[in-house]
């Protein structure tokens, strides 16, 4: 019995690869064919704009912090408004592994992971990515999330108008 | 000693620790909010709770509030009380605004911390958060009350510990707000505390908004250069930019806590004027071409006038190593003309306050620790701000402060002041020398008499006096009668003010050298051919400015060391940039003798933000980073000298050089320094000061030092600027008075320099018959010394 | 003379027939592995010079010539560029003694398709394929890198051990066709092939050919994730090149051992013999790329165990057999 399983399966292995050698390759020939990536597929960064069409990146340095390669650089700055944002905001693309612990670390939901792969380029420099490049104009995923509307800081509403938030206290009343 | 059990640990401490700080010593943290070693415990936050299974009390406590008692035993994480620890954050954070990704403290926030570690996720509480409206504390200090714990640390720090009185707690219950009553700037120089104590980001640092987090920042133990006391910070740097000071804890010095100018002086290392390289002439040269250059130049003069035409001059500024190296380079050079300090009052002053014997020399803990201060000629929020805050710590025990100056000095405490004018301070330390009981004293003699008895019968007396006003004879007489008050038991102590971080390593190295004034001569009369200024702006620190600007231009050689554009820098025919503090390592010796040594936190370099222009880094890669010249004082000499840079061997040299030195290399800059081994021997020929005659219709004109915009490096960051005041002149209200002038007016000060145009502040604890200036860099004011005899000057309505 | 010097002539006219279609056919034989592998693995392979791939043992030869030739700083330099040219040069060598076709008529001239009968051909090719390990042994040694010697060793021991093997599967077919030629080899093989006639010797054949043109399941000299690439870790360019075809042209030349000695050489119906003679050989090749696709790498010491303990008893018992039956028959 045993010496026929050896056979068999000294055989057999010869009649699985001769059948896939008139299989259809499952391989797509890239660039004349493109694959459609799966939704959450990691790909280039950007940076996204809450609903009211204002940056959503405060330029906290956590998405930096959370860089496993250090391929992330920014500078916070303040608006007039006291809104923060970032003065500039770099990512080099040439040292990003798509790992995605960048967006799982953004408070404000700003930078996100989009579907395009197609990076690759011969000029090294056209892979370091400044603000305007990352920036879009839409709110891409959860289009509705606004950290500032959240955040009761007084700075998208003015303090104490925020949902959830009671109106600024009178210090200078003792009545209770 | 009560013996406890804590976490199953076995733990002996002294009588009146709490649990908590108990826990401690045991390397058990247990998680708190309010409690703070230098301000103690109010038992506000509750979070500390631990709970006691046997002992004089039982269940959960809150480990701050209950003192260690023998036989207690303590679980510090026991379920119930890490449930209720979970509880108490969650209370904490119900009011929490969620806006830690725009918080300045976010990174270093114990409310973040304790958040994560209490296992608070999410908010279960559906009830309004409340609100309040933020105020304007300056440009110092950021407010956002939302953020706020209710754990009174700042209110503790500003009103107890610093004795601020323009900020406190309003409302009630869950609406407590902390700030001010109205918007406006904090009066207290030590409001940048609220900072480093705030366990949330409600207080946060206005320069470094939004600057960088703290797992970004270079950090290091270093030194404060702003004065003589040499507190310990931890200075913050990123993207080659110093952006934050912060104070590091030394108990023997600061404590835990420095002042604002300490904290916010930083910004003269990233001063966009700031010389960057070697200039020749004021055409920019490699290094290599400058140092041939100079070395060409004092070959030349050498030969053709000998070695003796070759002055060195240092300064207070300067590191130790490059004070030593200063004279190194001066004998292998031949010239025995070096010294170290531009003032010669200053530089006598700090010659006399380095012979004071060391154990009687008192540090800040000392001070804080006195029951009687008796304050001679010295204005601690001018001259040495953290010093004002280890009286009042005195004070607060019930140490008596008396004040004698010329000056209305302020005080973060109530205290005794007697108006003293600068002539008389002399008969006033004479009488010290002599004890005598007088209920009433009537005159200066008897005044000095009483305090020198109170000075001999206090447990621990700390007398302390200022180099300017006093000047070398002063300090003198101020030692001598230290000596007169003491007590084997409980020896009179003494502090003294000096000039700059390092004047004492100065004085210790000058020996019997000549002083600057002698140099100076030496200059006038044609003898020195060239200076050497290492990190030293005799243009700006010598008092006759008309005297010492002619003797430099008739210099074949003026070539400056120096990390920042002094008026010196600009007169040098060569200039060689040298680091900052920050930027470097180096050794300073503060006003009581204690060598401290600093760690470089960032490397010299232009700002990126500077070299950005604000804009996002260049997008072209280069190997040189632009800035990048500066080298330390010590490491230029080294070249020079043909050493190689090895600052662990250089300090090996010094402590083999000089006894007084041992244990330098042993230093760590994260300890508590040390003291010199031996202090110097006393200077000898001390020339008594002329006093410049005052005609009777004329007012004696005193130039002070203020709390900013004197010190140089301070003066020069960009942050300090809006605490600058306007130039102004201070007169007592008889002398106002007298001349029909009114408080706020511009008036015009007539001086032998020129006529100024300042602003009249009437000030009632002066002396009559003296007008007083600050002294304020870059303002009209600039030309005006401290420490410089008094001199005759009119005031008239501008 | 004119006779002598036809001779010549038609000599090098085969010779450049020869070495032509065998180098070229090796350099198809690369890109066909590629695209049979890939298509086992439901890949494409390589398709992207010329229609189907098929200018990509060209782009390969460009690539090769193209690189640098890396000598390492501590290597023997003299051997090490001597290796691979004997690598090649004895698989090409091996090809004078192939008949790969029946004797044509021309011009009432009777041309033989082989380039030189010699009547003792198959000793000249298994003394070939010995000096064959020099190449292999000479570049391991010479690179002065551990994972080259070890790969060189490696091959030495496994190809001395497996010509045994070969040697002895090939014992009986020379006792039936009683000759060392290999011309009156195939012309024995007529009405049966030998794989027929010795089923056992025809099977150890194939498995010692296989172990000995280095090839899966017997590719230990190479083996990529312990060796790095054997003996030849240390070669680029066109030193490397030469390795690779030697090894396939060496394919080139056992496939047609295995054609002459036990598939009947260029016998077969209805097409001409020389094409007879290539179907075999391709047939031999794209068995050994389909044993590549399907078989994994044995372990070292399973076959060595394999060679001495299997085959070589196995090779002497048909022998054996081959002798007692041929007498009985006498």
């Amino acid at each position: 019995m045993s010496l026929w399983r050896d056979i068999k399966g000294t055989i057999q292995p010869f009649w699985v690869t001769l059948r896939y050698l008139f299989c259809r390759p499952v391989t797509i020939c890239y660039p004349e064919q493109k694959q459609t990536p799966a939704p959450r597929y990691r790909g280039r960064l950007i940076l996204t704009r809450d609903p009211d069409g204002e940056e959503r990146c405060v330029a906290c340095y956590l998405c930096s912090a959370a860089c496993p390669v250090d391929c992330i650089s920014m500078q916070a700055t303040e608006r007039e408004d006291g809104r923060r944002y970032a003065a500039w905001f770099r990512i080099n693309f040439s040292r990003c592994i798509f790992c995605g612990l960048c967006t799982e670390a953004c408070p404000t939901l700003a930078i996100q992971m989009t579907a395009d792969y197609e990076l690759a380029t011969r000029e090294l420099l056209q892979v370091v990515y400044e603000k305007d490049e990352l920036l879009i104009d839409g709110c891409g995923k959860n289009a509705q999330y606004n950290f500032y509307r959240l955040a009761g800081i007084g700075v998208a509403a003015p303090r104490g108008a925020n949902p959830g938030e009671s109106p600024p206290e009178d210090i200078k009343s003792n009545l209770p | 000693m009560p013996t406890l059990i804590i976490d199953n640990l076995t733990v002996t401490v002294p009588e009146g620790t709490n649990i908590l700080e108990a826990a401690r010593q045991l390397g058990i943290e247990i998680p708190h909010f309010c409690h703070h070693e230098a301000l103690g415990s109010v038992g506000a936050c509750r979070l500390c709770a631990v709970e006691i299974l046997a002992g004089p009390v039982k269940g959960i406590q809150m480990s701050c509030m209950v003192p260690a008692k023998d036989d207690m035993v303590v679980d510090t994480c026991s379920a119930e009380v890490l449930a209720y620890r979970a509880q108490v954050i969650e209370w904490l954070m119900i009011n929490h605004p969620h806006d830690c990704p725009v918080c300045d403290e976010g990174g270093e926030c114990q409310l973040q911390d304790m958040t994560v570690a209490g296992g608070h996720g999410i908010r279960r509480y559906s009830g309004p958060k409340r609100t309040h409206q933020n105020q304007n504390l300056g440009p110092f200090i950021s407010h956002e009350m939302n953020r706020c714990i209710q754990c009174y640390r700042c209110v503790r720090t500003y009103q107890d510990y610093c004795g601020g009185t323009d900020f406190g707690v309003l409302g009630a219950r869950q609406r407590l707000y902390f700030g001010r009553f109205n918007d406006g700037p904090l009066e207290s120089p030590f409001a940048g505390n609220l900072v480093d104590v705030c366990p949330t980001g409600v207080f946060t640092d206005k320069t470094y908004r939004f600057k960088s987090r703290l797992w970004d920042l270079q950090e290091a133990p270093s030194i404060c250069p702003h004065c003589s006391l040499g507190c310990a910070v931890i200075p913050g740097a990123r993207y080659r930019e110093l952006q934050r000071r912060r104070a590091r804890t030394n108990k023997r010095t600061n404590g835990h806590f420095i002042c604002d100018r300490g904290r916010f002086g930083y910004g003269y290392v990233n001063h966009p004027d700031r010389p960057r390289h070697p200039l020749v002439g004021h055409r920019r040269v490699t290094w290599q071409e400058g140092l041939a250059a100079l070395q060409n130049k004092l070959q030349e003069l050498g030969e053709l006038f000998g070695a003796g035409s070759i002055g060195l001059l240092s300064s207070s500024r300067a590191t130790l190593e490059t004070q030593f190296l200063t004279k190194r380079w001066a004998t292998s050079l031949g010239s025995d003309q070096v010294c170290f300090e531009a003032h010669p009052v200053r530089d006598q002053g700090a010659r006399v306050a380095a012979s004071q014997p060391l154990d009687r020399s008192a540090s800040l803990e000392d001070v804080r620790n006195c029951d009687l201060a008796v304050l001679i000629g010295a204005d601690p929020l001018s001259e040495a701000p953290m010093l004002a805050l280890a009286l009042r710590q005195a004070a607060r025990r019930g140490a008596r402060i008396v004040v004698a100056d010329p000056r209305p000095v302020v005080l973060p405490m109530a205290c005794e002041r007697h108006a003293v004018s600068t002539d008389k301070l002399a008969r006033l330390l004479r009488g010290l020398s002599r004890p005598q009981q007088s209920a009433l004293p009537a005159s200066l003699e008897e005044l000095g008499g009483s305090l020198s008895q109170a000075l001999l019968s206090a447990r621990s007396p700390v007398l302390i006096g200022g180099t300017d006003l006093l000047g070398p004879q002063g300090i003198l007489a101020l030692l001598e009668a230290a000596e007169a008050c003491s007590q084997p038991e409980h020896p009179c102590r003494t502090m003294l003010l000096l000039g700059g971080p390092n004047s004492f390593g100065g004085a210790l190295l000058s020996a019997d050298g000549p002083g600057f004034d002698s140099l100076l001569e030496g200059m006038e009369q044609g003898r020195i051919k060239a200076l050497l200024c290492f990190e030293a702006d005799p243009l700006a620190d010598f008092p006759d400015r008309k005297r010492i600007r002619a003797a430099l231009s008739r210099l074949d050689l003026l070539a400056v060391f120096d990390c920042a554009a002094t008026a010196t820098v600009q007169e040098a025919d060569l200039f060689f940039p040298t680091t900052a503090v920050e930027e470097s390592t180096g050794t300073l010796i503060n006003n009581e003798g204690r060598m401290q040594t600093f760690e470089q936190v960032l490397s010299a370099g232009t700002p990126i933000a500077e070299s950005a222009g604000g804009s996002h880094p260049p997008r072209f890669f280069t190997r040189d980073i632009p800035g990048t010249d500066p080298q330390p004082a010590w490491g230029t000499l080294g070249a020079l000298m043909g050493r190689c840079a090895d600052l662990g061997a250089l300090r090996r040299e010094i402590e083999k050089a000089d006894a007084r030195f041992a244990g330098l290399s042993l230093l760590d800059a994260n300890g508590e320094g040390r003291r010199i081994a031996i202090p110097r021997s006393r200077p000898v020929a001390l020339q008594p000061a002329v006093a410049n005659a005052v005609a009777p219709d004329q007012l004696s004109l005193l130039v002070t030092e203020t709390l900013f915009g004197s010190e140089l490096l301070s003066s020069l960051s960009p942050c300090l600027q809006e605490a600058i005041p306007a130039p102004f002149v201070m007169l007592h209200p008889q002398d106002a008075m007298r001349l029909k002038l009114e408080e706020g007016k511009k008036v015009t000060l007539a001086t032998p320099l020129g006529d100024l145009t300042l602003i009249l502040r009437i000030q009632q604890d002066m002396v009559p018959g003296v007008a007083i200036v600050p002294r304020l860099r870059g303002t009209a004011l600039e030309s005006l010394v401290p420490g410089s005899e008094p001199l005759p000057c009119r005031i008239e309505k501008a | 003379m004119n006779d002598v010097l036809l001779t010549i002539i038609l000599i090098v006219i085969k010779l450049g027939l020869v070495l032509g279609t065998v180098l070229s056919l090796a350099a198809y034989m690369v890109l066909a592995e590629r695209k049979v592998l890939a298509r086992m693995q439901m890949r494409h392979g390589p398709n992207r010079v010329g229609p189907f791939g098929l200018l990509q043992p060209l782009a390969d030869l460009i690539k090769l010539l193209c690189k640098e030739d890396l000598i390492p700083e501590r290597a023997d330099r003299w051997v090490f560029m001597l290796a691979p040219a004997i690598s090649v040069g004895t698989a090409l060598l091996a090809f004078a003694v192939i008949p790969f076709g029946a004797p044509l008529q021309i011009f009432g001239r009777t041309i033989e398709l082989v380039i030189c009968d010699l009547n003792i051909g198959l000793l000249y090719l298994f003394a070939l394929s010995s000096l064959a390990v020099y190449g292999v042994a000479l570049g391991g040694w010479a690179s002065q890198s551990k994972f080259a010697l070890l790969g060189g060793l490696r091959a030495m021991a496994q190809m001395i051990s497996y010509e045994l093997a070969l040697g002895l599967a090939i014992v009986p077919v020379v006792m039936a066709s009683k000759s060392f030629s290999l011309t009156a080899i195939v012309a024995s093989q007529q009405s049966l092939p030998n794989a027929l006639r010795h089923p056992l010797a025809f099977l150890i054949f194939v498995i010692a050919i296989m172990a000995e043109s280095k090839r899966t399941p017997f590719d230990m000299p190479e083996a990529e994730n312990e060796l790095v690439a054997g003996y030849h870790t240390e070669y680029s360019g066109m030193r490397f090149g030469m390795f690779f075809v030697g090894e396939y042209v060496n394919l080139i030349v056992l496939g047609s051992m295995l054609t002459v000695l036990f598939l009947g050489g260029w016998h077969g119906p209805f097409l001409p013999s020389v094409g007879w003679f290539l179907i075999k050989i391709l047939a031999v090749a794209f068995f050994f790329i389909w044993v590549r696709g399907t078989v994994p790498r044995l372990r070292y010491d399973q076959l060595m165990a394999f060679g001495w303990k299997i085959l070589v008893p196995l090779g002497l018992l048909n022998i054996l057999v081959t002798a007692v039956w041929l007498l009985w028959r006498g």
